[in-house]
């Protein structure tokens, strides 16, 4: 899955980012939800499958990001 | 970075350097070259010419040759360090501006014993403590008294890290979080490598309050059992905007200790990509981190265990290891040191890609602590040196609030007067230098006073 940002205004819902992304409940992390990265601009994140987040009109504002995964620096091995 | 320079300078100065009866200094020699520092403790040794025989090949070193040391032969070598940032820049022009410049090398650590990855442990936490002077924090009020002091990582153990220390220390459950596919209760995870955080954090903080936050147990779609998502960490990151905008704004303190990174470009856009994350201010991640800065938290990462000399086996970026959020410029960045003032051979070097200067400065790593993961097993990697850094942060806090020194302030504090390791101020392998408490007290009493 990749994270799709999106500008939202302040109280916006994930139904709300669905909506105006064209997303299924099926292309959409529910569990993770909607995520407010920065409030003072009203940018949100959510996670969407890989077909969805290619299928996202950049017209709309969004940009669709890496989430690679992260690991403990340590022990060194 | 420390370098040897050959120069060609003219016989008579050869035939001094050569003469066990005089003295020579290496201004003798090389004085004026821009942009050199020259070490004045390193005397001027001459280096003999190789001499081709008749008809061989003047440029081959793969052939019967003779040495010759006469004055109007040999070379002279001093030693000397450049900026790491203007290394790429100075490096041609120095032979182009001093036709004497034969030749500029660098001038490695050849220390046989540099700590590196299964080594034993280098010391103890008392060793830390005591380097850290926590008993003069201590008598400053800077304990960590009311902080929080944030841990996102494998999840904490309480009962070991109280044991292991051999006191108490307070987590508040309330204000920790998990990622919703993660089981368990803050404080009471299987120790690992959270706990080995926590457990560092409060040796110059000792009255911190930790915040667990596991997002390093995340088993969300696309993970595996042995890592997190990086979109577990912007979870957690919006959850403490949220802890941290519910404290009165004049005493606003929360650190954040952030021990992991990305070790791979295999699950990112290529740089350059505008989803890519390694090198891109934009992605969403570091745009909260930046956020979360703004809004008066103090954010640690350690630079990670990609050093050159004994790199972990799972770095997989070709060059310029300190990537993402942990080269950010809103962030501490952390490289390690043991508790003999050497960098750990596998702390990683600069430059960062968010932001060049990085790391920004060490601490203390490789020492006998938490014994998380056994009774000889030290606590290591710039996993270890980063909660310590971030508990010397939040010593400062208990008396600094985010309103009285601002983070950025913060961050300056700590590399103005951290323990230069080079001569030049800033470098790639110990950033500023090695935390130091005894600067930033005296820093803070006179700013109390002003």
């Amino acid at each position: 899955m990749l994270l799709v940002t999106v500008r939202l205004p302040p109280e916006a819902t994930l139904t709300d980012a669905m909506e105006i992304l064209g997303l299924s409940q099926e292309e959409v992390d529910i569990g993770y939800g909607l995520v407010s990265i920065d409030p003072a601009h009203g940018l949100y994140v959510l996670r969407v499958s890989e077909a969805a987040a290619r299928r996202i009109d950049p017209a709309t504002g969004t940009g669709v990001y890496s989430d690679p995964p992260i690991e403990p620096f340590g022990p060194p091995r | 970075m420390r370098v040897l320079i050959q120069l060609r300078p003219s016989a008579e100065i050869v035939a001094a350097v050569l003469d066990p009866g005089v003295t020579t200094t290496p201004a003798d020699v090389a004085d004026g070259l821009p942009g050199v520092v020259l070490d004045p403790s390193f005397t001027p040794v001459a280096v003999p010419r190789p001499v081709p025989p008749a008809g061989g090949d003047p440029l081959s070193m793969n052939q019967s040759m003779t040495f010759s040391l006469a004055a109007e032969d040999a070379s002279v070598l001093v030693r000397g360090e450049i900026a790491d940032d203007e290394l790429a820049a100075r490096l041609p022009l120095l032979s182009a501006y001093r036709r004497d410049v034969v030749g500029v090398f660098s001038d490695p650590v050849i220390e046989p014993n540099i700590t590196c990855g299964g080594d034993p442990p280098v010391g103890d936490w008392h060793d830390v403590e005591r380097l850290l002077d926590v008993g003069g924090l201590a008598e400053d009020g800077l304990d960590g008294a009311g902080v929080a002091l944030a841990v996102l990582d494998t999840g904490i153990n309480l009962e070991h890290v109280v044991r292991h220390l051999g006191r108490e220390a307070v987590l508040d459950k309330e204000r920790s979080w998990m990622p919703g596919s993660v089981d368990g209760t803050p404080g009471a995870f299987e120790v690992d490598h959270g706990t080995m955080c926590a457990f560092d954090t409060l040796v110059a903080a000792p009255r911190a309050t930790l915040l667990d936050l596991p997002v390093l147990l995340s088993r969300r779609q696309g993970g595996s059992a042995l890592d997190g998502l990086l979109s577990d960490a912007v979870a957690a990151f919006a959850h403490l905007r949220d802890v941290l905008t519910a404290q009165p704004e004049e005493s606003r303190a929360l650190v954040v200790s952030n021990s992991w990174g990305s070790f791979s470009p295999r699950w990112d856009f290529p740089v350059g990509h505008p989803g890519n994350y390694s090198d891109n201010p934009a992605h969403p991640f570091n745009v909260i981190v930046a956020s979360l800065e703004q809004d008066g938290a103090d954010i640690l990462f350690a630079a990670g265990n990609c050093g050159r000399d004994c790199r972990d086996g799972r770095c997989a970026y070709p060059d310029r290891p300190i990537v993402g959020a942990n080269s950010h410029s809103r962030v501490l960045s952390v490289g390690g040191v043991d508790v003999r003032n050497e960098r750990v051979g596998y702390s990683s070097q600069g430059p960062g890609r968010l932001s060049q200067r990085k790391p920004d400065l060490c601490a203390y790593t490789h020492f006998s602590g938490s014994k998380a993961f056994g009774d000889d097993a030290p606590d290591s990697g710039t996993s270890a040196a980063c909660p310590v850094a971030a508990g010397v942060v939040a010593a400062v806090r208990t008396r600094w609030p985010a309103t009285r020194l601002t983070p950025g302030q913060l961050r300056v504090l700590l590399r103005r007067t951290a323990e230069d390791r080079s001569t030049v101020g800033f470098d790639y392998d110990y950033g500023y230098g090695i935390v130091a408490t005894k600067g930033i007290r005296d820093a803070l009493r006179r700013k109390a006073c002003a």
